[in-house]
């Protein structure tokens, strides 16, 4: 009875209780990704075995208790009623057995899978216990949670954004606690209640304190390249033509954004451009709430050789424009053509002809009715400069008037819009009179505000919840198709024609080739979205409202020359042809700010072709080095006397003499020798004389204890007894 | 260890002359009276504690004063009277057997509390007080109380706040075979004690007892000694833990240990070897540990294993 009351302390109640959190932490991930319902059922099995272990009720009445809880849930989730199931479960049980047998696993029926998990439960639980009170060891258990957990992130949907802080703060709190409870036990002097509450008081405070440092430093970007789309690629998946699923590489289907954008490597096409500039593929005017669509896609599409159809429309010749060529070698072959804005002309081999979709300017090429893009083709467009004075006449009252039409169609918006969204752009856009400052606020306000650049821990909005608001205002982080929706559908807002553009960023500089033109590689990585404004009189103008992206052809605004757009991203710092017309504004901050959150990416590439070339070598260095460390560590009884018995050699200052008895004291410890924690220093040398049978030992052991205890070191002691000393050292290893 | 004190090395050849064996009793009683403190020996009757403490006086041409403690002994039969001399016309202070250099104080726990505190308060204050009339005792003062274990018929066992004033309390034990051997052989011829030619006056036992202060104690091994009877404190069979003045007591008899081992400062090894002596009668243990036959000296040695002893530097003073 005695020992029973004794479990019941504040310290074992605490444990219980942190494990039942721990063990929560493995049922979270199973109902959000196995969609379990009844996880309440679960935990509460979780809870109360905990309870039952923590008060030590007798096992058979706990086995009773519990059995008969396993039964009702199943009773309540599978059957309903007592009496259909007593019947039906007992035959559910033979047939599965069968089935158990026969390993065909698929076939399990819901019951006994049930079945088998509380089993598990039960399991884990008393595992735990076990763990707790007779091991008094956690470690083992919070690893493997912490790997679960990291795992699961890793390589499914489920986000352990604020599992890992919860589990790792749990599981330092039980340890602690068990680490008493082990000093309690060894030491068998501190029971008292005081030097428990101190030790729990101070714990967490430690582990609060650790957790909120942690949690507020700033936290390097991962050095790793997402492992998933690698893997991905070397099971031979990598294939991104049929390549639809999730937000990897370029997708056609935008009705529904969100999740994680994971992209891949594989080349899309190389470029050799005169200029860098973003490559367009598609457009959109219908926001859904969910994303885009397109509201005449179905429209009879305009064939055409050569010269581009003035249903592209890109801007007026108003606009002062130079004109250029690049030429494009499509490596995957989705059908399209990747073209910059102001496209004037296609060029490629005689035979080919060109689809235009009205309604999402794509340009799909075939030749003699098959389908598929040149592998090669030149592309001759205007490269705009278009003037922040001209932009910023051109939104008056009386200008829109005769492009209705387009205003209409593309300052669309659902019904069921959050007004918020309205309010913040009003907002933002407050004291701005003309359409361009306001479009330039909107851009320049994704900067700033708390919104982070993410690629992968990006959610899908819930069904009644809209992108844009829940990219806005609840989490705030994503990657090019949050802010350039968010943009967009802000705009509209105001009533101010925008569309969304799909396509591809400049890409990675490779090298200058022998005509003068720079080339680029486009990767999937690089699939971009941003947005166009209609300016009337102008036309579209493309703006950037991403984090750490930059597009050339974006208008500045000329009263504030840092807007933060002028950044360049990563891979144009790389570049060494820096264009001219590349604006020279910019604030070292604001770049190393964008530099940390888009450094990924840049990451991504280097750490990656280092790794690719010098990979086997750096892991052989490594590991050869790894291994005589610890080859020299493993065997460092061998080796260090001799580096002492060297390094004291020259020294004849007495006050040597207590360093090397030290040095000595120490070694014998290496050489297995220990000394006990009671044992005094002279009896340690008896031990140590017996042992290599000779008295020099407790020769130097006389000497030492008068400098220790007397604190008189005679002159000359260190000469009179280096040789006694250096011929014990000598012996040590042996 | 090292050679022994000169002095006290006659000591000890002398009293080995009389009894076989018991030289660490005989050692520890040494160690005890240098420190000027007292001994409490718990034995049956017949081992030899008398023999011992005979010769020990008769080595420092002391003379011995035995008080046999009955019941109805009283604090006078002690500490002296007070007696009208018609003569003088006037009291005359009569010395009891406490005004002497040696006192054996045999079966102490047989008297009444009143005259054992009497006895004890004197050993404590070095001076008794009769009739208003303070006497100094004279110094060295030592005094060997023992106690019979096994009898506890019609005792006053002596409380445990007394025994505090003991500075060693151990075990005479019986001899071994070959010892007892001898002690039969001794006991046929002529009783050695009335040979016994004194080695050591008193006047030289004193300035010895005035040496032991001048024994070094570094702050390492105060700190070792602190660390100890604070342990005691806190262990889990034990009541009521060695108090700051048996961390003294321990020191004191270490400093004379070392002493006597002609050392001119304490090692861990002498606060080891006598921690033992000077806790054990300092320690209650709780009644249930009691129950379970642990004895104090099982906490003691236990501790010793525990506490780490001191071997190195915090500070190193020559740089």
């Amino acid at each position: 009875m005695n020992q029973q009351r004794a479990k019941w302390t504040i310290d074992s109640f605490l444990l219980y209780v942190l494990s039942f959190f721990l063990l929560w932490e493995w049922l979270r991930p199973v109902e959000q990704l196995a969609g379990i319902n009844w996880i309440g059922l679960f935990l509460g099995f979780i809870g109360g075995s905990l309870l039952l272990a923590f008060l030590g009720v007798p096992r058979p009445v706990s086995v009773v208790l519990k059995g008969a809880y396993i039964l009702f849930c199943i009773q309540f989730i599978h059957y309903g009623s007592f009496s259909g199931m007593m019947n039906l479960f007992l035959s559910h049980i033979i047939e599965n057995i069968e089935l158990i047998l026969k390993g065909q696993w698929a076939e399990l029926s819901n019951s006994i899978r049930t079945l088998l998990f509380f089993s598990l439960l039960w399991i884990t639980v008393y595992l735990i216990h076990y763990w707790l009170m007779t091991r008094r060891n956690i470690l083992f258990f919070f690893f493997a949670t912490i790997v679960f957990i990291t795992i699961l992130d890793t390589f499914s949907p489920y986000s352990a954004h604020t599992a890992i802080i919860r589990s790792v703060v749990i599981g330092f709190a039980m340890m602690g606690l068990l680490a008493l409870r082990r000093l309690t036990n060894a030491e068998t002097i501190l029971k008292q209640n005081r030097i428990k509450l101190k030790w729990m008081v101070s714990l967490a405070v430690f582990v609060a304190g650790s957790a909120a440092i942690a949690f507020a430093a700033p936290k390097a970007n991962p050095i790793w390249p997402n492992p998933v789309p690698f893997m991905e690629s070397l099971g031979g998946s990598g294939n991104t033509l049929t390549d639809e699923t999730g937000g990897s590489g370029f997708r056609s289907d935008d009705s529904e954004l969100g999740g994680p954008f994971l992209p891949d490597t594989a080349v899309v096409f190389t470029a050799e451009v005169e200029e860098e500039h973003y490559w367009k593929v598609d457009t959109r005017d219908e926001y859904t709430g969910k994303g885009w669509v397109s509201s005449r896609s179905d429209e009879q599409p305009l064939t055409f050789r050569r010269h581009v159809p003035p249903s592209l429309f890109s801007f007026t010749d108003e606009v002062p424009s130079e004109e250029r060529t690049s030429i494009v070698h499509n490596e995957a072959n989705y059908g399209h053509i990747q073209y910059p804005h102001g496209l004037e002309r296609i060029e490629a081999a005689s035979s080919y002809q060109y689809a235009l979709n009205k309604g999402t300017d794509k340009i799909t090429a075939f030749n003699e009715d098959e389908q598929g893009a040149p592998v090669s083709y030149s592309v001759q467009y205007k490269h705009p400069s278009f003037q922040s004075e001209e932009l910023q006449n051109s939104s008056s009252e009386e200008a829109v008037r005769p492009f209705q039409g387009i205003a209409n169609r593309y300052t669309q918006l659902p019904e069921n819009i959050p007004p918020e969204i309205k309010e913040l752009a009003l907002d933002i856009t407050e004291g701005q009179e003309t359409w361009f400052d306001k479009a330039k606020a909107i851009e320049s306000y994704f900067s700033s505000s708390g919104f982070t650049y993410e690629q992968v821990d990006v959610p899908v909005p819930s069904e009644d919840e809209d992108y844009v608001a829940q990219f806005l205002f609840d989490t705030k982080r994503g990657y090019c198709d949050n802010f350039s929706t968010s943009m967009a559908v802000m705009l509209r807002t105001l009533d101010i024609p925008a569309r969304w553009v799909k396509g591809y960023t400049e890409g990675t500089y490779l090298e200058t080739t022998e005509s003068g033109k720079q080339l680029y590689q486009i990767t999937s990585e690089n699939a971009h979205s941003w947005v166009e404004v209609y300016f009337p009189d102008i036309g579209w103008v493309p703006f950037e409202p991403t984090q750490g992206f930059t597009n050339a052809d974006v208008p500045e605004l000329e009263e504030t020359p840092q807007t933060p757009v002028n950044e360049q991203t990563p891979e144009n710092t790389e570049t060494p042809a820096e264009t001219p017309e590349q604006p020279a504004a910019e604030e070292p901050t604001q770049a190393e700010e964008s530099l940390g959150e888009d450094s990924t990416e840049a990451a991504e590439v280097t750490t990656e072709s280092f790794l690719k070339t010098n990979g086997k070598l750096i892991a052989f260095i490594a590991g050869a080095v790894l291994f005589l460390t610890a080859l020299c560590y493993r065997y460092r009884r061998k080796w260090l006397p001799f580096y002492y018995i060297f390094m004291f050699k020259q020294k004849k200052e007495d006050h040597y003499f207590p360093e090397a008895y030290l040095v000595l004291l120490a070694q014998l410890d290496r050489s297995g020798l220990k000394r006990k924690t009671g044992q005094t220093l002279s009896e340690y040398a008896k031990e140590i004389d017996t042992r290599f049978s000779s008295s020099i030992m407790s020769h130097l052991t006389a000497h030492y204890e008068q400098y220790l205890y007397r604190d008189r070191l005679p002159k000359d002691t260190w000469n009179l007894v280096k040789n006694e000393w250096e011929s014990l050292m000598k012996k040590t290893p042996s | 260890m090292n050679q022994l004190h000169p002095e006290i090395h006659r000591i000890l050849q002398n009293i080995e002359k009389v009894i076989a064996g018991k030289q660490e009793v005989a050692k520890l009683t040494l160690v005890a009276l240098l420190a000027e403190g007292h001994v409490l020996l718990e034995d049956v009757p017949g081992v030899g504690k008398t023999m011992m403490v005979r010769a020990l006086a008769k080595s420092m041409s002391a003379e011995l004063r035995r008080i046999q403690f009955t019941p109805d002994l009283l604090p006078s039969d002690i500490m002296g009277v007070s007696i009208y001399n018609p003569r003088d016309m006037d009291f005359q202070f009569h010395p009891g057997p406490i005004m002497g250099n040696i006192i054996l104080a045999d079966e102490i726990n047989r008297t009444s509390p009143k005259t054992q505190s009497a006895l004890l308060e004197s050993m404590e204050e070095n001076s008794i007080t009769v009739d208003g009339v303070t006497h100094v005792l004279e110094k060295p003062f030592f005094v060997m109380a023992t106690q019979n274990p096994i009898d506890y018929e019609g005792t006053y066992p002596l409380p445990e706040a007394q025994l505090d004033r003991f500075l060693l309390k151990m075990k005479m034990g019986y001899p071994t075979l070959e010892e007892e051997i001898d002690v039969l052989k001794r006991a046929q011829a002529v009783p050695p004690i009335e040979d016994l030619q004194p080695v050591v006056s008193l006047p030289e036992l004193r300035q010895l007892q005035l040496g032991i202060k001048n024994v070094y104690v570094d702050e390492s091994v105060r700190r070792y000694i602190a660390e100890l009877s604070a342990a005691t404190r806190s262990h889990k069979n034990v009541f009521l833990g060695v108090s700051p003045r048996g961390s003294i007591a321990l020191m004191k008899a270490s400093q004379a240990l070392a002493f006597m081992h002609n050392r001119d400062y304490v090692l861990p090894d002498d606060v080891q070897y006598l921690a033992p002596f000077v806790f054990a009668h300092r320690i209650i243990l709780k009644p249930e540990s009691r129950f379970e036959g642990i004895h104090t000296e099982n906490v003691i040695e236990q501790l010793i294993g525990l506490i780490s002893v001191p071997v190195q530097r915090h500070v190193a003073k020559y740089e």
